[in-house]
């Protein structure tokens, strides 16, 4: 073995490190529950909650790098989520057989729109303010939601479109048994979506911490000076949101294979974007794997909302101001948004990292 | 030589263009709905002109961008929903006076109420977060959101009729062209308000102090006026204008329902990007180019009614993307 240099050493060092910290293996403690869930709770309502969580998780992480990472407030994120799963239900349920070319045609149909379109909002609205992005990507959002719901011949309009998903994706789809589990069309979309998500969180970990990521940090927090250093910050701010919305389209197609259908109001909806909105702040923004705290929280709290309304019910049975408030879950979110927005403006990972780098300061001063 | 006629005769151009732009449509149709689209378009633009002037004004004079705007025009129709049903006999009176004056109490109900929303929204949530554009947004998001529901529980979560009083239903029959009543109303209330507010930001005291603060906020506060008074105020004036906007509308389109607000935001958005942001003649303008392109386009092809007016934004930012009439920032 070669004579190491002192960095190679240190690189080493760290490496050895990094493998061998608390949040390393509490990563991968999540991975291995997200395995597992289907021998542990075989149940549908279970296996659906899960497979949902990693798809938000991985949708409010996409999100993240445009807000917490670049600085830029979209409120078409949602739209290209969309896009990518009109794409897949066209291609697959309406205009061609249930085959795994079209399949695949799906996705590539629904990258070369949403870069398309990603490069021209951009464009067209990042020269000005950033200000601007927000108001044009709602107002084309909400294009977006009118021309899915009135263009009813093409995407089939407030029912959405119906597919069944071919070959060993489709629900009927049985391969025996594994160690107790049923392997259903269920479990191999479960474990090639797992899949997916977990490459494409590694691949936006990595676009963090690559050169690129370190250019869109600078430009989130100070922007005049990142261009008096030398850098384009409109043609980094374009490369991040292409590769935001690119994420977020994959998405979106997984999402409709999974559960069959896609019609406006289950993905392009505002309640949606308030909902990945929702994510990124209780999660943290500015931290990747905030949006999996975030999604965890908010889709357990979707679930079980239900029960928590009937058990007021039969607590406060006179209580009726208290009943309709319950019934409107989305002023519950709102109120709840306005305040972690105030109050916790890190979210449960960003305060967590603080309490431990002061914790470590601390330690380090020998205090 | 090109370049100068266009710098000498740049406005001129742009109006010529502009009105042969609105006579186009007249390929698709006859002369008699044109003229009916266009009435509908202007009220639409009168309309659109009450929420953008106040969006516009709060960001010039704050740098906010309230995304709770369409929320207050959607309260307006509803506190405007609530006085009509409850004054029902003066909507159902066959007499002008009667009729106009239960219109201008529901716009002195919608005006206060959703004033005081305001007043509620700039201290509670806005406040807090001056300087940073993206948690005002985020912010008032969340505001747009639990004012939107706070409606489904006052009201209902269900679309309402709304009752049109007695004498502005109908139309008048003007050489064989139908002109319906309520537009030519809805018009001038918009003329009206747009008078107003001229005449207040420019010959009275407190304009002076708004228009001021549009172009220096602190340079203001160093004069010895509390800017942010003035701040609270513009801020209720916007939401009240807002609310008048929404009451005409609610009467236009009669019906009333709580996501409204959401589909006239946008428009609002539109119409003072294409403006300029902090400009009355701006939204002025801006409405009107949208309201007349919507009604033209919503006749013509339905489904790209909204898509025109996102077209014309676009263009507008390619060609001038401060808007057309940008002020101070």
């Amino acid at each position: 073995m070669p004579e190491q240099t002192p960095v190679q050493m240190v690189r080493k060092e760290e490496t050895i490190k990094r493998y061998r910290s608390w949040p390393f293996f509490l990563k991968i403690a999540v991975l291995a529950l997200f395995v597992l869930v289907p021998f542990l709770f075989p149940s549908f309502k279970t296996l659906d909650l899960a497979l949902k969580i990693m798809i938000f998780a991985a949708l409010t992480a996409s999100f993240d790098i445009l807000l917490g990472y670049t600085g830029i407030l979209s409120f078409g994120h949602v739209m290209f989520f969309g896009i990518g799963a009109y794409s897949v239900a066209l291609l697959v349920g309406k205009y061609g057989d249930p085959t795994y070319f079209n399949l695949m045609l799906g996705f590539v149909l629904a990258v070369g729109i949403t870069t398309a379109l990603a490069l021209l909002i951009s464009f067209l609205s990042l020269r000005v303010k950033a200000i601007f992005f927000a108001m044009v990507t709602l107002a084309i959002a909400e294009f977006a939601i009118i021309l899915a719901t009135k263009l009813s011949g093409f995407t089939g309009g407030e029912d959405g479109i119906i597919m069944s998903m071919p070959g060993v994706f489709k629900v009927s789809y049985s391969a025996g048994s594994l160690m107790g589990l049923d392997i259903t069309g269920r479990v191999v979309t479960y474990y090639t979506i797992l899949l997916v998500c977990l490459g494409l969180f590694m691949l936006m970990a990595r676009f963090i911490a690559s050169p690129l990521g370190r250019v869109l940090q600078a430009i989130r927090d100070n922007e005049p000076r990142a261009e008096a250093i030398g850098y384009k910050t409109f043609v980094f701010k374009s490369f991040s949101i292409c590769f935001g919305c690119l994420v977020s389209t994959i998405l979106g197609g997984l999402y409709a294979m999974w559960v069959g259908y896609a019609n406006p109001e289950s993905v392009l909806g505002i309640p949606i974007m308030l909902d990945v909105l929702l994510m990124v702040i209780i999660g943290g923004m500015g931290t990747l794997y905030g949006a999996l705290a975030g999604a965890s929280f908010l889709k357990i709290a979707h679930t079980f909302l239900p029960d928590l309304q009937n058990l007021t019910q039969s607590l406060l049975p006179n209580a009726h101001l208290l009943h309709t408030a319950m019934e409107r879950w989305l002023l519950i979110f709102g109120i709840l948004f306005i305040l972690v927005v105030f109050f916790f403006p890190k979210g449960i990972i960003g305060s967590v990292q603080e309490a431990i780098n002061q914790r470590k300061n601390t330690r380090t001063l020998g205090i | 030589m090109a370049e100068t006629i266009i710098k000498r005769r740049g406005w001129e151009i742009a109006i010529a263009a502009t009105v042969v732009l609105y006579l186009l449509p007249l390929l698709g149709m006859d002369l008699k709905t044109y003229l009916t689209l266009t009435i509908a378009g202007l009220a639409m633009g009168m309309m659109l002109f009450l929420v953008s002037s106040g969006l516009s004004l709060i960001f010039g004079l704050m740098d906010v961008i309230n995304f709770a705007h369409g929320v207050c025009f959607a309260w307006g129709a509803y506190v405007a929903f609530s006085t009509f049903t409850y004054f029902d006999n003066l909507v159902q009176a066959n007499s002008i006076f009667l009729n106009l004056l239960v219109f201008f109490m529901a716009i002195v109900a919608a005006m206060v109420v959703v004033g005081i929303v305001g007043v509620i929204v700039e201290r509670v949530l806005v406040r807090r977060v001056y300087g940073s554009h993206l948690f005002q947004i985020l912010i008032t998001f969340g505001g747009m959101v639990v004012l939107t529901e706070l409606i489904r529980i006052v009201w209902s979560p269900n679309d309402e009729v709304m009752p049109v009083p007695m004498t502005f239903r109908g139309n008048w029959d003007l050489f064989d062209i139908i002109v319906l009543k309520y537009p030519i109303i809805a018009i001038a209330v918009g003329l009206l308000v747009f008078g107003v507010m001229q005449f207040v930001l420019k010959k009275t005291k407190v304009g002076k102090i708004v228009r001021a603060g549009v172009e220096d906020p602190d340079m203001v506060q160093a004069m010895g006026h509390n800017v942010f008074f003035f701040f609270t105020a513009v801020f209720a004036a916007g939401a009240g204008l807002a609310a008048v906007g929404g009451l005409a509308m609610a009467i236009f389109n009669q019906q009333v329902y709580p996501d409204m607000g959401d589909a006239y935001l946008i428009f609002a958005f539109i119409v003072v990007i294409i403006g300029g942001l902090g400009s009355i003649t701006g939204s002025l303008v801006g409405a009107l180019i949208v309201g007349l392109s919507y009604n033209y386009v919503a006749y013509l092809l339905p489904p790209l009614a909204v898509g025109v007016n996102i077209l014309i934004m676009v263009i507008i930012l390619l060609i001038r993307p401060t808007g057309l009439f940008a002020a101070g920032k």
